[in-house]
């Protein structure tokens, strides 16, 4: 028992020599911090780094040139998640999706403190309210359209998407017109959705070009929507990308512009009066909604940067342009004026992807 | 700490019941001095048995964590786990088993989960320049795993039952058979848990509602690893015969059946319930080897196949228990294997080595099915074949017995395209015999062919990369001191400097996709510092440490993507700057306590090396312990283990949003006879 004891003793002494060598690793958490934000600003969600859950919320407000980071985090001590993919705000709230953390947060647009949140969607992207009540959520990998009552956080519903698999599901933005809601299907598709919100069906659709990346609804109730070609190699198919102008009550293509095979024209979005139609194609450009060709030159030209994300002020038509730099760090966020000058620039999360004017 | 006490003490108690007073010889203590010829300039570190048969649960990423300074990112146990040399990427270090290539051909990386380290009876890591002597494309650095006839004389049968925390088990079997001529031997590892171990996730807060919706309170829940399970099993089939006069024939067939759920990550709201996302595989491994000796020169040849069928399939619940697929991905690999090398010595001043090995690899990727424009269904993926053909000449000159000089000259095709001429010079210098003090310095060029997903996988594959090259360059001081049975003591500092070019790196597109492009430049450098000391405490007693130290900084020196770019002139993300390991041995007569170690600094998760408060990674130190004690019968030998992983409990994270276990306990009971 003399010899037990030696190496008992020998092996306590070791551990508690490692032990004092070793100490705590240290982590801070808990901590949140008092927000309280009045007038308009901007809202950006940085998708993060997919499968690493370091999606972010920025907030810019656009008179003082303050950007506040990680601002989700930091009101909540917690983490936004994995993939915020969009965001949208009604009645004081915001609604951030996150698409990979299969959860849509709701948030105060002054606090941006969490007030519920809609659990367990199957990979959300972007969120349209039809009522106080019922709202519809878009899905990748999915072939339908979750509805969720927003005031209890439930999912209540589904709208499945005629000839679409699972696999190879996509529904992505969408624009309410009366009763009428229309969504463009991107990923493996090529078609826009018109779906009658009374009944939470698909009551017709129209082919579009190969991949349409979104949507947007001018001042004479015209749809416009971009479509990116697919990819070299797709079973689907390769074509040149072309900007559609649709006419939304007669449910038909009424112009199709084309770029370039090759192009990558993406991120569709129109001024407050409806009038302007601005995109990403390597660099920025706009055109007025009665135009019958694509304009020449750009409004904003690519000065190396990688252009993921785009939105237009509604008070004063500055155009905001998202550069993701290299994926993996903060991107950066360029202010311009309607005219094209720079206003301002600033840094946010890691692939910030949209906007959410507040 | 007094639970840890407790824990302690019952080890004890319970293996004091099967304790004997008897004294047997513990491991014999030698120092070598002599350099062999093959090994001239090399920076090498071997893995001897004792770190690689240390658990039957280990994997090779568990052994390499603790028993070397290269860095081993792990989502958890059975779960992904690549290793790096030197600051460079998993795809930089070029691994073999017996010969044969293990690198994935599609992924150019090796996932060391799945290879259990009861399978592997020779270790060796070759850093930097030193692989170049063994394989082409290991920027980084190689790492050289090999089996080994038993050494058996009639029949043998060794049988080890694991039961650990999170309803782990683990059993190993091996039956051996040897005479003078034949050496059989069959190995079989089954693993499997739910591995659905507690943590605090203070990455999301659970919400209390009030009947009105509103929350009343929130609070950071106590979770389990969710979907992590998995089941593995691996078989190991070897026959060796050996016919005495210098002719070896052998017989190597590893068959793999994995089964593994990937967990969800903290930041997980969907229910686990719902969803299953796992991967499968099963890989089969053969290879038929003859090695013919002779005084002065040996000849041998290889043949081999592997065939590698993987499946990922990510489903959801629709709601009315049916599963459905969201991802359904299928991949098989067939690879033909042949290999043929020689070696010759001119006294004992020069030695000549020629090696030619090819790996014609067939690969079918099917990733997604879609539904088409035109209606019906098609496939994306793609389907190439590559032969990958590496061969090498070297010659090793020791012209006095304190220098040793070395050229190896070896070039590469994939495919349809060569490499230039890769060639690598070595020098070492015995500097005082007295503490075998000994001077290396070696050079290397080296290049990296695009794995076959960065060429052709759809969407994102680029058939216009450029391979990546590299030049590399090693110094550095050895030395080894002792006194036969009573201690030993080797040491080794050095210090590498290497410059990759082109490096390939996969990145978003617009279209929603990744894409992979060559574009950056690295200049990865630093120290690596090993010391093992063996000293026989008493006649009873025998302590070992080894331990390693590495500083490798790995710096971005390319050109800004764009103006913003914060990245040029900083660390690579997820490469530790500092990393350090070690573990000690104490064993008295039957008994053995090992303590592990082994430590990483912070890694950045942004090539800016911002931190953020949702993407940290500090450093952590993780200690493991164990206690085993071996009761030689008359004709049988039993033993016992206990095992306290992560002993202080600490909650740290190799990547982000991926927990890993906190303090978890494991118990072996063998038999051998």
């Amino acid at each position: 028992m003399n010899s037990l004891r030696r190496i008992f003793s020998m092996v306590v002494a070791i551990v508690a020599t490692s032990a004092a060598l070793c100490g705590c690793m240290k982590w801070e958490y808990g901590l949140v911090e008092q927000f309280r934000v009045t007038g308009s600003g901007l809202f950006i969600s940085n998708e993060g780094n997919f499968q690493y859950g370091n999606a972010t919320l920025s907030y810019y407000d656009p008179q003082t040139k303050q950007v506040e980071n990680e601002i989700f985090y930091r009101a909540n001590g917690m983490k936004l998640g994995d993939v915020a993919q969009s965001m949208t705000i009604r009645n004081g709230i915001g609604w951030i999706v996150v698409n990979n953390s299969h959860v849509v947060f709701a948030i105060d647009i002054e606090t941006f403190k969490e007030v519920g949140r809609i659990t367990n969607i199957t990979s959300p992207r972007y969120i349209h309210f039809v009522s106080d009540e019922k709202a519809y959520i878009t899905q990748l990998w999915d072939n339908r359209i979750f509805i969720v009552n927003p005031k209890r956080y439930q999912i209540t519903g589904y709208i499945e998407v005629p000839n679409m698999t699972m696999e190879s599901g996509s529904t992505e933005q969408m624009v309410q017109l009366g009763d009428y809601l229309y969504v463009n299907c991107w990923s493996y598709q090529n078609r826009i959705l018109k779906i009658d919100t009374r009944t939470d069906s698909v009551v017709d659709e129209l082919v579009v070009g190969i991949q349409p990346t979104s949507l947007a609804l001018d001042c004479h109730g015209k749809l416009w929507t971009v479509t990116d070609g697919g990819f070299e190699g797709s079973p689907y198919g390769y074509e040149a990308p072309a900007l559609y102008r649709i006419d939304a009550e007669r449910f038909e293509i009424e112009k199709k512009f084309d770029f370039r095979l090759g192009d990558d024209p993406s991120e569709v979005q129109i001024n407050r009066a409806g009038d302007t139609l601005y995109w990403i194609n390597d660099d920025i450009w706009a055109m007025d909604v009665t135009a019958e060709r694509l304009p020449a030159a750009p409004v904003i030209s690519s000065r190396g940067t990688i252009y993921y994300g785009l939105t237009v002020s509604p008070e004063n038509g500055d155009i905001y342009v998202a550069d993701a730099v290299d994926y993996s760090q903060q991107g950066m966020i360029y202010r311009y004026s309607a005219t094209g000058e720079e206003l301002d620039s600033f840094y946010v999360g890691i692939i910030p992807g949209a906007f959410c004017w507040r | 700490m007094r639970r840890l006490c407790y824990i302690v003490v019952a080890l004890c108690l319970a293996f004091s019941a099967m304790a004997e007073e008897r004294t047997v010889a513990i491991r014999e203590i030698t120092v070598v001095g002599r350099r062999p010829m093959k090994e001239i300039g090399t920076q090498q570190t071997k893995l001897d048995s004792v770190a690689l048969k240390e658990n039957i649960s280990l994997s090779m990423a568990d052994v390499l964590a603790f028993n070397s300074s290269i860095f081993v990112k792990s989502f958890g146990r059975a779960t992904l786990s690549t290793v790096a040399f030197r600051g460079t990427s998993p795809s930089h270090t070029q691994v073999s088993w017996n010969g044969m290539k293990l690198n994935n051909p599609m992924l150019g990386m090796t996932d060391f989960s799945t290879i259990p380290s009861y399978f592997i009876d020779d270790a060796s890591l070759l850093h930097g320049t030193s692989s170049v002597g063994e394989t082409g494309g290991g920027l980084g650095g190689a790492v050289k795993l090999s089996t080994q006839p038993a050494n058996a004389q009639g029949f043998g049968v060794q049988f080890i039952q694991g039961v650990g925390s999170f309803k782990s088990f683990d059993e190993f079997l091996r039956l051996t058979y040897g005479n003078d001529h034949w050496q059989v031997s069959t190995r079989a590892v089954y693993s499997s848990s739910p591995n659905d171990y507690k943590y605090l996730n203070h990455d999301k807060k659970e919400n209390v509602y009030d009947e009105n919706m509103n929350i009343i309170d929130q609070y950071y829940p106590v979770e389990r690893n969710r979907s992590g399970s998995y089941k593995d099993l691996h078989i190991l089939q070897e026959v060796y015969y050996n016919t005495g006069k210098g002719d070896r024939l052998g017989l190597n067939a590893w068959y793999i059946n994995s089964n593994r759920e990937l967990a969800m990550l903290t930041v997980d709201h969907g229910a686990d319930t719902d969803f299953d996302n796992r991967q499968r595989e099963q890989t089969f491994r053969g290879i038929l080897s003859w090695d013919h000796l002779r005084k002065n020169w040996k000849v041998a040849a290889k043949a081999g196949y592997i065939y590698t069928w993987m499946a990922y399939d990510y489903k959801r619940d629709l709601g009315n228990g049916v599963m459905a697929h969201m991802t359904r991905s299928r991949s098989t690999i067939n690879t033909l294997y042949g290999q043929a090398e020689g070696e010759y010595y001119i006294g004992n001043k020069w030695l000549f080595t020629a090696n030619l090995s090819l790996h014609q690899h067939f690969v079918e990727s099917r990733d997604k099915n879609i539904v088409l424009q035109q209606g019906g269904n098609g496939i994306l993926g793609y389907r190439k074949a590559r032969p990958e053909l590496s061969g090498s000449i070297s010659a090793k000159w020791r012209p006095i017995e304190r220098l040793g000089l070395s050229v190896v000259l070896r070039e590469e095709m994939f495919g349809k395209e060569w490499t230039p001429i890769i060639p690598a010079f070595f020098i070492d210098g015995v500097l005082s015999e007295r503490g075998n003090i000994v001077a290396k310095a070696s050079v290397s060029r080296n290049f990296r062919f695009p794995t076959l997903n960065d060429l052709y996988f759809l969407p994102g594959g680029n058939p216009d990369l450029k391979r990546e090259s590299g030049w590399t360059y090693d110094a550095g001081l050895s030395f080894a001191v002792g006194k036969s049975g009573v201690y030993s003591l080797s040491g080794s500092a050095n210090w590498f400097e290497s410059f990759v070019k082109d490096w390939i790196i996969w990145l978003p597109t617009t279209k929603g996709f990744f894409s992979p492009a060559n574009i950056k430049d690295v200049h990865a450098y630093g120290v690596e510092l090993q010391a093992d000391l063996d000293v026989a405490l008493t006649k009873e007693w025998q302590l070992g440490l080894d331990g390693s130290f590495s500083w490798t900084p790995s710096i971005n020196e390319g050109e800004p993507r764009t103006p913003a770019d914060k990245s040029v002139g900083k660390q690579l993300p997820y490469v530790p700057e500092f990393s350090s390991s070690v573990t000690g041995r104490l064993s008295w007569r039957r008994w053995a306590f090992t303590y592990k170690w082994c430590y990483y600094s912070e890694r950045y998760t942004m090539s800016s090396n911002d931190i953020s408060l949702s993407g940290k990674l500090p450093p952590y130190f993780m200690s493991n312990i164990s206690l085993e004690k071996t009761i030689p019968l008359k004709h049988i030998e039993l033993s016992a283990k206990g095992v306290i992983n992560n002993l202080f409990n600490e909650q740290y994270l190799s990547v982000l949003s991926r927990p890993m276990p906190g303090i978890n306990f494991q118990i072996f009971l063998g038999i051998k006879f």
